[in-house]
């Protein structure tokens, strides 16, 4: 059966290539074509010139990878955004119930997301006539991932075009823009409608089975209790007391972004990722290390509770916000990062130190690790440039 | 003996490794000079279509340096000349006599060679045919018979299992090499002989005259890779290497007086079965190789295949009527690509070869056959790295592509341009499918064109 439909599939691209290609009628949708045809075959392409033997990998496998390393956080956030909405609606908690108003939620997020991205991308891609990246199967879904479930669909279909034009076109491409595009997409959101973006209360969606309307209740997230702390409790005491033990922040058992909340899933996948080689360790591990470090620094300065996550034990940091996610997906994107191995270690340490300086000394901005990652990438070209220039006085000249 | 360990590159996990068995190729009616592949060399003929010539009668001459000469590899009829793109001249095929006749040169005794003088050593062997064999860094163009090199690099064995092993060149010929290594001490002070594979035969004296053991990956050989990891200065980085097998010809050149032939190459078709060493020489029609009684003629002969000679990373594209040129001893017949392949990226690739660890065939050690297939479509550089975690002379080849790209020639100097050794372990590796290693050596070539216009 498998072999018949492979037959039918070859049968049907060899006939619609005709009109794709030079001369035919839609020849100018050749990209789109292409990567129609792409995703079901890989081309066979013969070398043309040495080495002529090439490593088996490419960006679809590359790409795929980090989605493979995007399932587990994925999985759980469709099930955490089921749970939270259907312990706040006051359903009944059975998991089947769970999964369906989870995916009720979130699918639609996923294709606005895909759908509005494509547009972009195909639409570019035809004007400039090169071929459909890759790249964009990663952002199209990073970036609902990170977004509040009660997000308005069409905040979704704005906040990921202007990822795509803005964060990744208009510097003319993949692989030459600056900012990661799903993080682009995801602050622009923040800073153009904050009211459905912050608060306490976007972040658990309740869905109306009958009119499978979508509306929001209150339901803090751990950063947002802590906003409100009044100054005699310790902020351990404060979270313990609205539920948020380390280990829910841990798991990620409570209310927050889509795909966020749990570190566990993004440890999964940073697994992923660095076994296969597709994400730099080095962003990782410096990223723990800078935020570690510097929260534990904080926490021995600060005698009077300049703010309550400037004492709290450094591994509240690590679970809570959002940071796993962050570092471990977008951090690592390699076109915004640096590309130079000791760069990456001072890229992540950076990202981490940063994320606490923000959440500590401006609570306004409790994604404090967006903020990082989008202010750090801004700085990979030159911390490139640094290494770059320190490696090659290393060399023996040789012109 | 200094040991030299080079941490870079790729461990080669290809089927099909030549075996160490030497077979001796059947006679052959026809072999031909290649000159396209002589670097830098704008060949003026001295022969036409017709002449008959002996083995090592001079069939053309360098136009920038008439002394520079080089000589027929069989005796007997010229019977046709090709040429290229551009009026370049690609082929000289000679028809061979059935009893072939050697010019004779002065042959050098050990007494005789005591008191010959550097300059006209120098002159013997680019009238012998034989300065063409020594080359220089970093442009591996033919040595400058002007300049005086730090030092010489001969390369014993190689780090790609594909190039001939050197204990099968090496065998019963430690006498000529001894001289080679002779001569070359009289042209350049010091002589670095750097041994890549395990001698299998202790007693050769050629064994005990290794300087440095090189210990790595492909390719760790390369006489370049060997010099950026032991240079001190930038005075070494003009200097010179020469194969281990041609050093045994410098040695057989002066010792018999004739220009020397035989050529050791390493055929490998990717089946164990056929892949040996064969006793062949220079010039011989690919086919010829192959076509041994003891091959699967069914298999070489099938027209789609790809021929690559001179290394399965760096060499180049042949075909089986192609002759063999003068610096390559190496052939690999691989599978031409195939039919796409459906959901080829989802797929754990068991039998994808692959540096990376995105393929499961990554973990295990087996060989894997190979063919010429891309494995993928050209992208924008996603700046990965996996280019520079890979290059064995520490370029980073995704930044200095850009700034050639972008017409900064001095920063892609400044970057390492002329260190590349021309592996082409960076287009190998990269997922977004540049051509990488392509790029740095047009541009090293250009580069060469433009300063030697300028003098
Ligand atoms: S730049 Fe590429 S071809 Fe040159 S030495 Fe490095 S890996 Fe090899
Ligand atoms: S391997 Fe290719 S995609 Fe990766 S950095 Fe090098 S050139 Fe860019």
């Amino acid at each position: 059966m498998f072999n018949q439909f492979e037959k039918n599939l070859r049968r049907f691209f060899e006939k619609s290539s005709t009109h794709f290609s030079k001369g035919g009628r839609f020849y100018k949708f050749h990209p789109l074509f292409e990567a129609l045809e792409t995703i079901f075959f890989t081309p066979a392409i013969p070398a043309r010139c040495p080495p002529f033997v090439r490593d088996g990998i490419d960006l679809k496998r590359f790409m795929s990878i980090v989605l493979l390393a995007l399932i587990p956080p994925l999985f759980f956030g469709i099930y955490n955004t089921g749970y939270q909405s259907q312990l706040s609606g006051g359903n009944d908690l059975n998991f089947f119930n769970i999964i369906i108003s989870g995916l009720l939620t979130v699918m639609p997020m996923i294709i606005v997301s895909y759908a509005a991205g494509f547009f972009w991308e195909i639409l570019f891609s035809v004007i400039r006539k090169h071929p459909i990246s890759e790249g964009f199967l990663v952002t199209g879904l990073l970036f609902p991932m990170t977004l509040p479930p009660t997000v308005p669909l069409w905040q979704v279909a704005v906040g990921i075009s202007f990822g795509v034009v803005i964060g990744k076109e208009v510097f003319g491409g993949t692989g030459r823009n600056i900012f990661n595009p799903a993080l682009t997409a995801r602050a622009f959101l923040f800073f153009a409608y904050p009211a459905k973006m912050s608060g306490d209360r976007v972040w658990v969606a309740v869905v109306d089975s009958a009119s499978t309307m979508i509306s929001a209740v209150s339901g803090a997230t751990p950063l947002a209790v802590t906003a409100l702390l009044p100054s005699f409790e310790t902020i351990e005491s404060m979270l313990h007391r609205a539920g948020f033990t380390l280990s829910t922040l841990f798991l990620g058992n409570y209310p927050g972004s889509v795909g966020g909340t749990s570190a566990l899933c993004c440890l999964i996948g940073a697994l992923i990722l660095i076994i296969t080689g597709v994400a730099s360790y080095r962003i990782i591990l410096g990223g723990v290390a800078g935020l570690l470090i510097t929260s534990f620094l904080l926490g021995i300065v600060s005698t009077t509770p300049l703010n309550p996550w400037a004492d709290i034990n450094p591994l509240y940091h690590l679970a809570a916000g959002g940071f796993a996610f962050g570092i471990v997906y977008m951090a690592t994107d390699p076109v915004s990062a640096p590309g130079t191995h000791t760069s990456k270690w001072f890229y992540g340490f950076f990202i981490g130190m940063l994320t606490v300086v923000i959440r500590v000394f401006n609570p306004a901005y409790p994604e404090g690790v967006m903020m990082a990652i989008l202010f750090m990438n801004l700085f990979a070209p030159l911390f490139d440039f640094i290494e770059i220039r320190f490696r090659v006085s290393k060399r023996i000249p040789n012109v | 003996m200094k040991t030299v360990k080079i941490k870079k590159g790729w461990q080669f996990k290809i089927a099909g490794i030549p075996s160490k068995q030497l077979k001796d190729c059947p006679a052959v009616s026809i072999v031909a000079f290649v000159p396209d592949k002589l670097p830098f060399i704008k060949p003026r003929l001295l022969v036409q279509k017709g002449d008959h010539v002996l083995i090592g009668s001079v069939l053309f001459e360098d136009k920038k340096y008439p002394e520079l000469k080089f000589l027929s590899p069989g005796c007997g009829t010229i019977s046709d000349i090709t040429y290229g793109p551009r009026r370049a001249l690609h082929e000289i095929v000679i028809t061979l006599d059935s009893d072939e006749i050697f010019e004779t040169f002065e042959k050098l005794t050990e007494s005789g060679f005591d008191q010959i003088k550097r300059s006209s050593l120098i002159d013997r062997l680019m009238a012998g045919g034989m300065w063409p064999f020594l080359r220089q860094l970093p442009f591996r163009q033919i040595a400058d018979p002007d300049s005086l090199p730090n030092a010489v690099w001969v390369t014993l064995g190689s780090a790609d299992p594909f190039q001939p092993k050197a204990y099968v060149y090496l065998n019963e010929q430690a006498d000529f090499f001894e001289f080679g290594i002779k001569v070359l001490r009289r042209l350049v002070d010091m002589v670095n002989i750097c041994r890549y594979d395990e001698p299998c035969d202790k007693n050769n004296s050629a064994a005990n005259r290794v300087t440095h053991r090189i210990l790595g990956k492909y390719p760790a050989s390369d006489p370049g890779v060997v010099l950026y990891h032991t240079k001190k200065t930038a005075a070494e980085n003009q200097d010179w290497y020469i194969d281990g097998q041609d050093v045994i010809h410098l040695g057989k050149f002066f010792k018999t007086g004739a220009y020397p032939i035989d050529r050791i190459v390493s055929f490998s078709d990717g089946s164990s079965k056929n892949s040996c060493h064969f006793k062949t020489r220079t010039g011989v029609c690919l086919k010829d190789i192959a076509s041994s009684p003891l091959n699967d003629q069914h298999k070489i002969n099938d027209p789609h295949k790809r021929w690559v000679v001179g290394g399965v990373l760096s060499g180049y594209t042949s075909t089986r009527d192609a002759f063999l040129d003068p610096y390559q001893t190496s052939v690999m017949v691989m599978e031409e690509t195939h039919e796409s392949e459906l959901f080829g990226f989802v797929r754990p690739g068991l039998k994808k070869i692959s540096n990376s660890r995105t393929v499961i065939s990554t973990f295990s050690a087996a060989p894997l056959p190979i063919n010429s297939d891309m494995h993928g479509e050209n992208r924008p550089c996603v700046n990965c790295g996996y280019c520079a975690k890979i290059c064995p002379v520490d370029i980073m080849p995704q930044f200095t592509y850009k700034s050639i790209d972008a017409d900064e020639i001095e920063e892609a100097l400044a970057y390492g341009l002329l260190d590349c050794v021309e592996c082409g372990l960076c287009s190998f590796v990269c997922p977004s499918k540049i051509e990488l290693s392509d790029f740095l050596i047009t541009a090293k070539h250009r580069y060469h064109k433009e300063i030697n216009q300028v003098v």
